[in-house]
């Protein structure tokens, strides 16, 4: 049996730790109920700490935004008490925040798990696939002028654009849309090409000497988030999502096999374009926002899928609900990491996904 | 396809780049001579040795993890060495500021042996397959990639020291670093061509290496100790200076042909002319600005890797 055989026969093999559909999702929602009031929460409390106020006063201001959007409040009215200085915070940098946060965990699960459909790998993901190092390469790009027409178009048509030609040529040298991919041969071409565009990227930072701000934010970062980046992200996350659900049960028949899934009057190749553009969408949006963030678009489909089994009708919005709630907390932890500064959270996911990824290949290595 | 012609050419050829990179610079060779020789044995000089030493290294590794392996696709980067030297190196860098940099290497190889021996067990119930060893090395990168990071972020005052260091570049590198490569490579070079013959006998097979008397279970490890030894001692002076482990050995085998007696010598070479060249570039592309060698190199290698995979054939 070849390698995308026995990964499509584990893909129908059905759920392993089933939990009813209502109380699943009861679960995940209250884990990411509390994610939130864990992430709004924290900052409150800290910031009604007598310390934190002495280390204003003291102008001793860490590079953590919390110390100059305190500044920042200060100077608008001496007299602020901490309660409303505590709800203005909530309001302009934590709830935003928590909320891009969300979404942006939701866009990459559901760009895994639709990649994960299409190819039958499961290895599949947007950070693994060059996609997330494509988009951020393009938008350095952008940013630092190189090419003029780029900085005209829209953020996220650019870190589209981007993500679409690492994603194409990973896909192409990894075998081809429509032919038979060598699982592992696609992910080692992700791999180099993502190894190329992080040099370029790097190479283009150097030379334009910027790079400090931007480093933070190429290992995937939740800093200066506010309501204008929320507002660009969403409507594009939530159109995505809603065409990614009328194409799931497509995706299921996908999982049969092509012959079968083109018997049921699919063109394999045509829904693959589809699903494929849903995933560029997905991912563009969020790289550009957040930057790349790493391996939340690999476990958690795999993590769903052990709670729902394969069927994407279910899989998607678990997934969706699932990658929420692992970055939430996965921000939360960014913050309290190493505390006064920030960690990236990328940088969050990567520490706690690479040893997923590592069992996930091992184990796939034994069949 | 002339080996003995190629290996004599190639030094010649090393020997070349080596004075263009002692002349090339940022400084014209009238205004660096007049303001003292120091720029020219203090900063190039030296910076050129370790090039050169360093890109040996590098090269020797990879060619030996290819012939233990037998796999086109294997290089200490790839498979989570360089990794591991780079995390132990940022953590003695980082966690004991103080140390001396001669204690540099050590930590890396440690670092590199620990991680080669994580490795190994993780891939422990598998059958070697190439490409697998490969995605569980990726994987293995990934993860130390994160906790170098964390590290960097951890510790914003030391940052600078370590992340000069971490790009794979050779700057600010003299002659304290060639003194200390010096030793180990003069130890490692040796023995690396001492296996030449052994990894000859690999080559053929398991079977036919035990039935021409062959201990392939201890040829092997010896092959990957030295290798992970040697890509340690490249590491902990030049940083990540990814793909030349890759692409060298590669490079080599297109020129000499298969046998260790001469691709070994030949890869140490085309490792050295590699980082060397790279350097070179880097300093002179953009001159007031360096880029570090380690993006150049992945430049070139990304593509190469790109190349070798499309030819591959042995899934």
């Amino acid at each position: 049996m070849s390698a995308s055989e026995a990964t499509a026969s584990r893909l129908a093999a059905g759920p392993k730790w089933f939990l009813p559909f209502s109380q699943l999702i009861l679960l995940l929602s209250l884990l990411m109920l509390g994610g939130v009031l864990a992430s709004i929460g924290a900052s409150t409390f800290t910031l009604t700490l007598a310390d934190l106020w002495q280390a204003v006063l003291n102008k001793i201001i860490d590079a953590g935004m919390i110390g100059a959007v305190v500044v920042e409040a200060l100077s608008l009215d001496d007299q602020v008490d901490a309660k409303t200085l505590a709800s203005q915070l909530i309001s302009t940098i934590r709830l935003p925040r928590v909320m891009v946060a969300a979404v942006a965990g939701a866009a990459l699960a559901m760009a895994g798990a639709l990649m994960q459909g299409i190819t039958r790998n499961p290895l599949a993901s947007p950070a693994l696939f060059g996609i997330n190092a494509g988009a951020a390469c393009l938008l350095v790009m952008a940013q630092s002028g190189l090419i003029p027409l780029l900085a005209e178009l829209p953020l996220i048509v650019v870190t589209a654009i981007g993500a679409g030609a690492a994603g194409a040529l990973v896909l192409m040298l990894g075998g081809g849309l429509a032919g038979r991919i060598h699982p592992v041969r696609v992910v080692l071409a992700g791999v180099a090409v993502t190894a190329l565009l992080i040099a370029l990227t790097r190479t283009l930072l150097i030379l334009d000497e910027q790079s400090q701000s931007v480093l933070d934010w190429l290992s995937g970062s939740l800093t200066d988030i506010g309501w204008a980046e929320w507002h660009q992200l969403w409507p594009w996350v939530l159109v995505a999502g809603l065409l990614s659900l009328l194409l799931a049960q497509r995706i299921n028949l996908l999982a049969l096999g092509e012959e079968m899934a083109s018997g049921l009057g699919i063109s394999p190749v045509k829904l693959r374009l589809q699903v494929s553009c849903l995933v560029i969408i997905l991912s563009a949006a969020t790289v550009a926002i957040t930057g790349p963030v790493a391996f939340v678009g690999l476990l958690v489909p795999h993590l769903a899928r052990k709670f729902t089994g394969a069927d994407h009708r279910v899989l998607l919005p678990v997934c969706a609900l699932m990658g929420a709630t692992l970055m939430v907390w996965a921000d939360y932890l960014s913050r309290l990491l190493v505390f006064p500064s920030e960690t990236p959270v990328g940088l969050v996911t990567a520490l706690v996904g690479a040893p997923c990824f590592l069992w996930l290949a091992s184990r796939e290595g034994k069949r | 396809m002339y080996p003995r012609l190629t290996l004599t050419l190639l030094p010649v050829f090393l020997l070349v780049l080596a004075i263009s990179g002692v002349l090339l610079g940022s400084l014209d060779l009238q205004t660096a001579l007049s303001t003292g020789p120091d720029i020219l044995t203090d900063l190039r000089l030296s910076r050129v040795l370790v090039a050169i030493l360093a890109g040996a290294g590098l090269g020797l590794a990879g060619a030996m993890i290819q012939g233990v392996v037998r796999n086109p696709l294997a290089s200490p980067d790839i498979i989570g060495v360089t990794g591991g030297s780079g995390l132990a190196a940022t953590a003695l860098l980082l966690l004991f500021p103080g140390v001396a940099f001669g204690w540099m290497i050590p930590a890396a190889i440690v670092g590199a042996l620990l991680t080669m021996a994580l490795m190994l067990w993780l891939v422990r119930n598998q059958d070697l397959n190439p490409a697998r060893l490969v995605l569980v090395g990726v994987a293995l990168s990934a993860w130390l990639g994160a906790l170098i990071d964390w590290l960097l972020v951890s510790h914003p005052y030391q940052v600078n020291a370590a992340l000069v260091w971490l790009t794979g570049s050779l700057w600010g590198r003299g002659w304290d670093h060639v003194a200390v490569l010096l030793p180990w490579l003069l130890v490692l070079f040796p023995l690396a061509l001492m296996m030449a013959l052994r990894l000859d006998l690999l080559a053929l097979g398991d079977e036919a290496a035990e039935g021409l008397g062959a201990n392939v279970l201890q040829t092997r490890k010896l092959a990957l100790l030295l290798s992970v030894a040697l890509a340690a001692v490249s590491v902990a002076v030049c940083g990540a200076i990814s793909f030349v482990g890759l692409i060298s050995p590669h490079l080599a085998r297109l020129l000499v042909g298969g046998s260790h007696h001469r691709l070994i010598p030949a890869t140490a070479m085309i490792g050295a002319v590699l980082v060397l060249l790279a350097d070179i570039l880097a300093r002179t592309l953009a001159p007031p600005i360096e880029l570090p060698a380690g993006v150049l190199t992945s430049l070139i290698g990304a593509p190469y890797f790109l190349f070798l995979l499309t030819r591959y054939r042995g899934w």
